[in-house]
């Protein structure tokens, strides 16, 4: 089912980033040599909960699109993000940047559909948007040679 | 996506709140019902003139005191208040949702509007300055300070719960005037939830106060001596016999009253855009707001562009999800009640009668989930409508939209401006200069320009024009401070 109101996107950006900052964890659990890096990036995670959540409760309002502002497959951004016990560094940077990749996919669609109808939510969506793929050069950087 | 937990969990009493405590009311009892299922979520008194009258008591009394709180201790009141509303903004939220049936981006957008007000209030040590000119002649001075007057009265309508009795409130209380609340009866919680955090914010016995009822209680304000003025939202013969009534008991008066918006459609406009724009204004919070879109005129003899924008609004208006508020996924909620379903029912029947088309019927509208004993209607689209039909000039307060052609501009600004009503109309357009026409000659308070709920924010005033607004000045905004306070010159000179 397709997500149309402001209320279920927001829900869904703040479940994926959830998700996503579970698994940095993980990984920093699991290999404790990018420990630092993996637990920034989970801690990042909750800012960019916080930054969308905020955007969303200061501008919506009565006047906007709120119910309307989207038309949303959910289905090409469900993440598949279990850890397989004793995957490699190099297995779990790969599930990071897809993971990473489906964010971006996800924000910049989520900003496109709903620009000049919910007002700062899409420049929030830009903005998450653009600090991931500055996070995907990082991971690349880290793969083991 | 999840269905939101229900705030109000059991069948809850309302209260009166006067001087600082909860006070049950001797009145006769009425049922609190949610509109999506009907089923009884609280009781309401309908308070009697004897217990309105201990409320405004209780609101004279405190007077004195409070408008001798210089402003900035004022202020403070109102942002721990403001601080209390964002902690309680979903509960809030939520309550708006359960006892009214709008959906919950529109709540959240009802709790944020509402909370802006307390906020441009909190701003009171700058907004109540007068005015000084030195030296009017030699060694004289003359100035102007704006005085509070004493106990006001607001009355708030069903549709929006929380919001529009703060488009008064924190103004009256700020600028140092006390209040006694009104709340719809048929929606008396978010009142209770924000009376409940006025008293966590510690404002002095008697400086708000909150009585529940009906007829009697609005009857009571208006003639009641010590009140000096009224604030009131609602329909248009009500806020017609308010006005009247106050004139005759000589108390300053904001009379709101209802509306029967127009959308003005250019062909050069962003299509998906303006589109979902209308869905906000024709079918957002069901209908119920006197900012809805009720007449579409699409400008133009362009046929094909005509068959295209309708066959997208259809289908999409087709697709809405409708059911449960508390829903994510939910686009429109019930109406209020099943006598404000009848009475929409019987709009379309009119439209049906007098020879509109039916492009879509919302009648027996396929609803998210069950809920047998229901109070929805889905979105109803009518074409071929003319002026003179029932639906084309009465307001109907439901999602219902009339579609009427017209050859251009020049021709929808004057049917705009035949209406009675005068709330808000918007155009949507890519040309500034069709906007600017619009934008001029328009004969309506509140105007967009490819918005399609001009509802102005908190620093604004929420404005009206012909049968929509009955006064002078306006709630929300600098016209509020000037509403709520008398002016007082001073002329100076010293021996």
């Amino acid at each position: 089912m397709r997500l149309n109101t402001a209320s279920e996107v927001i829900s869904m950006s703040r479940e994926m980033e959830t998700a996503g900052s579970s698994f940095y964890r993980e990984l920093a659990t699991a290999y404790p040599e990018a420990g630092e890096q993996f637990l920034a990036f989970a801690k990042e995670n909750e800012k960019f909960i916080a930054q969308i959540k905020r955007a969303y409760y200061s501008v919506i309002s009565d006047a906007l699109e709120g119910g309307f502002a989207f038309d949303l497959d959910p289905e090409p951004y469900r993440l598949k993000l279990e850890m397989v016990p004793g995957i490699s560094l190099k297995e779990g940077l790969k599930k990071a940047l897809e993971l990473e990749a489906k964010m971006v996919a996800f924000y910049e669609d989520g900003a496109e559909q709903s620009m000049s109808l919910m007002a700062d939510v899409p420049r929030a969506f830009k903005k998450v948007a653009q600090k991931r793929e500055q996070r995907q050069a990082v991971l690349k950087g880290m793969a083991p040679e | 996506m999840a269905i939101l937990e229900e705030p109000i969990k059991n069948i809850t009493s309302v209260q009166n709140y006067i001087n600082d405590e909860w006070v049950d009311s001797k009145g006769r009892i009425l049922d609190v019902v949610n509109p999506l299922n009907n089923q009884v979520i609280g009781k309401v008194p309908v308070s009697t003139r004897e217990e309105l009258d201990e409320a405004v008591q209780a609101a004279q009394d405190a007077f004195p005191d409070w408008r001798s709180t210089p402003p900035p201790a004022r202020a403070r009141y109102l942002f721990q208040l403001k601080e209390l509303l964002e902690e309680n903004f979903e509960e809030l939220s939520r309550i708006q949702t359960q006892e009214h049936g709008k959906t919950i981006d529109e709540s959240r957008g009802e709790t944020r509007r509402g909370i802006e007000n307390v906020e441009v209030a909190c701003g009171i040590a700058s907004l109540q300055m007068g005015e000084h000119l030195e030296n009017i002649a030699t060694g004289m001075d003359e100035y102007l300070v704006r005085t509070p007057l004493g106990v006001f009265g607001i009355i708030g309508p069903f549709n929006f719960p929380f919001m529009i009795p703060l488009w008064s409130a924190p103004y009256a209380v700020a600028t140092g005037n006390t209040v006694v609340i009104k709340p719809s009866s048929e929606v008396p919680f978010s009142q209770m939830k924000l009376a409940e955090l006025v008293e966590e914010a510690g404002f002095p016995p008697g400086v708000w106060n909150v009585v529940n009822g009906g007829r009697e209680v609005v009857n009571g304000m208006i003639e009641h001596p010590r009140i000096k003025g009224l604030t009131f939202v609602g329909s248009t013969p009500v806020a017609k016999t308010i006005y009247e009534g106050c004139g005759k008991t000589q108390k300053r008066v904001i009379a709101q009253g209802g509306a029967k918006n127009f959308m003005v459609i250019m062909p050069d406009c962003d299509v998906r855009r303006t589109i979902a724009a209308l869905f906000t204004s024709f079918f957002g919070n069901t209908g119920q707001r006197c900012l809805a879109g009720a007449n579409l005129i699409i400008v133009g003899e362009d046929d094909k562009f005509y068959r295209n924008f309708m066959d997208q609004t259809v289908a999409l208006a087709k697709k809405m999800v409708i059911g449960n508020g508390l829903d994510e996924s939910v686009q429109m909620g019930p109406i209020r009640d099943k006598a404000k379903k009848e009475n929409v029912l019987k709009f379309i029947e009119s439209g049906m009668e007098e020879g509109a088309k039916v492009l879509l019927d919302g009648r027996n509208v396929k609803i998210k989930d069950d809920y047998p004993d229901t109070c929805f209607i889905g979105p109803t689209i009518f074409e071929n409508v003319e002026l003179d039909m029932r639906i084309a000039r009465e307001e109907i307060f439901g999602p219902v939209m009339s579609v009427m052609r017209v050859k251009n501009l020049d021709e929808a600004i004057k049917i705009c401006n035949e209406s009675n009503f005068g709330n808000g109309d918007a155009i949507f357009t890519a040309s500034g200069n069709s906007a600017r026409q619009f934008r001029f000659e328009v004969e309506s308070g509140n105007v967009g320009i490819n918005v399609g709920i001009v509802a102005p924010m908190a620093f604004f005033p929420f404005s009206g024009m012909k049968d929509s607004f009955y006064g002078v000045l306006h709630t929300q905004g600098k016209d509020a401070i000037r509403f709520f306070t008398e002016s007082k010159v001073v002329i100076e000179r010293w021996f």
